[in-house]
Parts: C-alpha cells; structure tokens; sequence
C-alpha cells in the first residue's frame, strides 16, 4: 500500500477502482455526458467509462463548457466518484464544485506513472491522503 | 479570503442555493489562486449558449437558477448560439435542435441576460472601458477586452462568468492585478502583414509557440480593431493567450515596462508562409467558404464586396458570413445586404461555423480567413481547411 499526499479541492471520502488517463483531457468532445465514455479517439482510453471510477488525469483541456459536461456526468448517473490531477484548472475546478465530486491535485507523487488503471484507490480528504491499494 | 458580513450570508445560503452556488465557485477558485478578496465587475459575457457545444447538460445546471427566479446584476451578453434564430432552417438545422436551442436561450433571457449572442460584444455598442474588471468568458473577446481596450477580465469558463453575472462580483487574481499583466516575450514582426488572414495567422503562430504569455507586437502599426480581432482570436485558440500588447496602438503599451521582456522573436516571411501551409489542407473540390470568425463587422462585408462586384460564384459553392444581428441591422445597409445576397451570399447572425453543428456536418472541404475557425473546424480530423485571404478567396471561388 503506498499512500500519497494532496491538496483537497471538493471534500470528500471515497473508494474506488482507477482510471488513469495518461493524456490532458478535454471534457467537453472529449468525455459523454450521457454514458461517461472516453469518446477522445487520441487518448488510449477511448471507449473506457469513468462512471463510478476514480478519474485520474495529468491535466485538462479544452472549452470551458467542459464544467457542464462535469456536471451532466453526475446529473445523468454516470459520473466519476472523484477527479484526481495535477494542478486542477478552473474548468474541473467549477465542474467539480457544480456536481459535488471529490477533487484533489498537487501530489506529492507522479500520479500517473505509480497509479494503474484498475488499482484500487481510497481517498480521504480530511487526511490530505490518497492510499493506492493494487487490485 | 476576506467576505464582507453580506457575501458570507450569500456563501452559506441565506439568499438562496444559486447564489450560494455562484458563491462557492469564485471564492474557491479565487482562493486556489491566491486572490484576497471579491471586486465588482462591470459586465458579463457568457459562454455556454449553442446546444452543440452543451448539449443536454445544460439544462439541469440552468434548472438551479431558474428554480429560484435568479437575475444578473450586472449587463451581460450571451455568445453566439448553434444557429440564425430567424434562419435556422436555410441552414439546415432540425426542428429538434432549433427546439433545444430556443429554450436554452429562453432560460438566459429569464435571468435578465441580453440576447446578443455574439462573440464580439464589443462591436455592438459594448466597449469596455480602460481599467473596467469584467467577467467575460468567450476567448476572443477576453483577448480583445484586456489588450484592445485595457479592460481586465481573466478567461473565465462559461460557469464562471454566468456566476459572476449573478453576483455582479468576481475574484480579484489573475488579469485583475497589474502586475499579471506585464509581456514577456516581444515579437518584432518583420513581414508585411495586411489582410485579415494574415493577422490571423500570425495569432495562430504565436499562440502555438508561446502557449499562456502574454506578448508585445513591434510593426503592427495604424491596425484596426477588425485585424486585431483576428490576432487576438486566433492566439487564444491556438494558445490560451488572454492578453497582449502592440507597439503605438493598445492602450497599455505606453505603460508597459520592457524590461520584463526576456525573449525577443522576430516573426518572418517564412513563419508566415509555413503557417498558411499548415492550412492548406483541401485537395478536392471546395464546398463552402466560412467568413466571420469572430463576427464580421460593416468594413468585413464592403471589403467582400469591393472584390466580387463583377464577378459570379462558382457553382456548388456555397458562401457564408456570420455575423451579429445587431451590427448587421445598426450599421449594414438593406441595400449592402441585397447586393451581397444576390451574388450568392448567406449572411447568417446569432451563430457561428465553429459553435454551429451544421458547418461540420454538411461541409469537408472549407476556406476561412481565420485561423481560429481553422483550428477548430480541422480538430476532429474530418474537415478540411484552407486559410486564405478575401482577397484570394475571392478570385478562387468567384469567377
């Protein structure tokens, strides 16, 4: 089990299997609102859902309507059980905030190389912790 | 961060959840980035608005704000939509969507927002004034508010600005502090640069270098807010550059302190030509030509004109123009309007080739005279763009 530090954006206490993003992503065009698919065709993880996973991302891109599609993720059932990124820009900042998702970045840790798609995350927010348990 | 008495009432609901909503978003995004208290603004341009680019999330988010009868207070505009309110079956556009698209519309009109639907408010009467702090979100008109007229907005996301508008308040970071607004890369352009394509490509250029920093333009004298548009539009695609300076023309740059600057870029006959061939992507027939990226003012259209006057457009050809209804119905001409439309012309308001669904849709191989609408138009991969002048757009698709 390794644990990593963080800041906490949106509060919040979650466990879930990770997805991990290894290109920015664009929400808008680049994630469906309506089934939480990976629609970005360059990314790796086209066709994969982010419903009830963990989201983790190096940074994000793109229209800042992509807060809307943050939120529609949730109003639609299929959203993501918290982002986890580098430097959260304002788009997932607001998106995160609208939905109530659990957010957080500045780790202390590469996120991306030493998480797995598929391990098993926990975060805690109250102890500015994520632990990565392998699946 | 410092909240008078009142905006704390406002953060822990006492006037409702939408402004305790708004509340939390500018307070946790000024927090994240420093900001030490809250500053009135002054307008709001809103983002957000074709049913393309939001699609059906919008609704619910919309639903937070109409549940409680929430208005705006401050002047605020809305960005183009996916459609010609009055046009949209020329178009092509369906019943379904044209539906979708009048109720989003109607749920920003019931918050006491303006129906401008237009990128560039600025040309509709809606000057900002130097110094004014503002909450404007579409990217060209950030651009052209903080370098064109001194005004000091951030990029604000759509959900940010419509916050803003509601609480007439935003945080002050970013753009709204001096010291944020300082070049540090100068860019003495060395090649003659005339038509609207050409400020366009030199945007597009700096932007896809320089992503994020704030420029001075050296040899951009006597520019007309119609060319610095194009600049201004095509770095922020290209580049998220939201501010910038040029040399004897925008109002900062006679403050601006040069000793900031540490990289000095000449921009050459060379970089321009690579970057015209960057789109210069079309290889079968043309099938549309797209002008009005951002909105075409009067001077775009009497240019339009002075080169096709003689001439007849080539057949399976279609020519659009996009502008705002209200520069096409203050300053437009019913006879200009005629004359354009008899050789062929569409000339379609409240929307644009890059939020409208149909551009990309019925057309593959299209020519713009700008970059933006270039970037934007080729993103997907399935449409192709060339980038070229009126002027040579005019003698290529008119004969």
């Amino acid at each position: 089990m390794k644990e990593i530090e963080i800041r906490a954006i949106v509060e919040g206490k979650v466990e879930s299997p990770a997805v991990v993003s290894p290109i920015s992503i664009s929400f808008l065009e680049g994630v469906d609102p309506e089934t939480g698919i990976i629609i970005d065709q360059e990314n790796p993880l086209f066709g994969t859902s982010i419903a009830d996973k963990i989201f983790v991302f190096p940074g994000s891109k793109g229209s800042t309507v992509g807060s809307y599609v943050i939120y529609g993720l949730q109003v639609n059932g299929v959203a993501p059980t918290a982002l986890v990124t580098y430097d959260a820009e304002p788009i997932v900042v607001a998106g995160a905030i609208l939905a109530d998702i659990t957010l957080v970045d500045k780790p202390d840790t590469d996120i991306i190389s030493c998480i797995k798609t598929g391990d098993i995350i926990a975060i805690d927010t109250s102890k500015r912790i994520i632990e990565i348990r392998k699946k | 961060m410092f909240l008078t008495k009142y905006q704390e009432r406002m953060l822990d609901g006492e006037m409702g959840v939408a402004i305790s909503k708004c509340m939390e978003l500018i307070v946790k995004i000024g927090e994240l980035n420093n900001a030490d208290k809250l500053i009135p603004i002054k307008s709001a341009q809103i983002a957000g608005v074709s049913y393309y680019t939001v699609g059906e999330s919008i609704f619910s988010f919309l639903d937070i704000f109409s549940n409680e009868g929430v208005k705006v207070k401050v002047p605020s505009w809305l960005n183009p939509a996916g459609m010609d309110l009055l046009k949209w079956k020329d178009m092509g556009i369906t019943k379904k969507f044209a539906n979708k698209q009048k109720k989003i519309i109607q749920y920003y009109l019931d918050m006491g927002i303006e129906q401008t639907l237009t990128c560039t408010p600025y040309l509709i009467g809606n000057e900002p004034a130097f110094g004014d702090h503002l909450s404007w979100s579409e990217s060209s008109a950030v651009s052209i508010a903080n370098g064109f007229y001194g005004a000091k907005t951030n990029r604000e996301g759509a959900p940010l600005a419509l916050a803003s508008a509601v609480l007439g308040l935003t945080s002050d970071y970013g753009l709204h502090k001096d010291e944020n607004r300082v070049p540090k890369i100068m860019i003495d352009v060395q090649t003659d640069i005339k038509h609207f394509s050409d400020y366009s490509a030199l945007g597009y250029w700096y932007g896809k270098n320089y992503h994020g920093h704030i420029p001075f333009f050296k040899g951009l004298d006597n520019s007309s807010v119609d060319q610095i548009k194009m600049l201004g539009a095509a770095m922020a695609a290209s580049g998220s550059v939201a501010h910038f300076h040029v040399e004897n023309q925008t109002p900062e740059s006679k403050f601006v302190d040069l000793k900031s600057v540490n990289e000095k870029i000449v921009f050459s006959e060379e970089d321009k030509r690579k970057t015209y061939s960057i789109f210069h992507q079309i290889k079968e027939n043309v099938d549309l030509v797209a002008i009005g990226c951002p909105h075409t003012s009067a001077e775009d259209l009497d240019i339009i004109y002075s080169y096709i006057k003689d001439k007849s457009l080539r057949p399976n050809i279609e020519f659009w123009v996009f502008s705002s209804r209200k520069k096409l119905e203050t300053e437009v001409s019913e006879k200009m309007i005629q004359k354009l439309e008899s050789k062929g012309i569409k000339i379609f308001t409240d929307t644009c080739m890059v939020v409208s669904p149909i551009v990309r849709e019925k057309y593959k191989n299209i020519i713009t005279n700008s970059a933006k609408a270039a970037f934007y138009l080729t993103r997907k991969g399935k449409t192709k763009v060339n980038l070229q002048s009126l002027e040579e757009i005019s003698m290529e698709v008119f004969e």
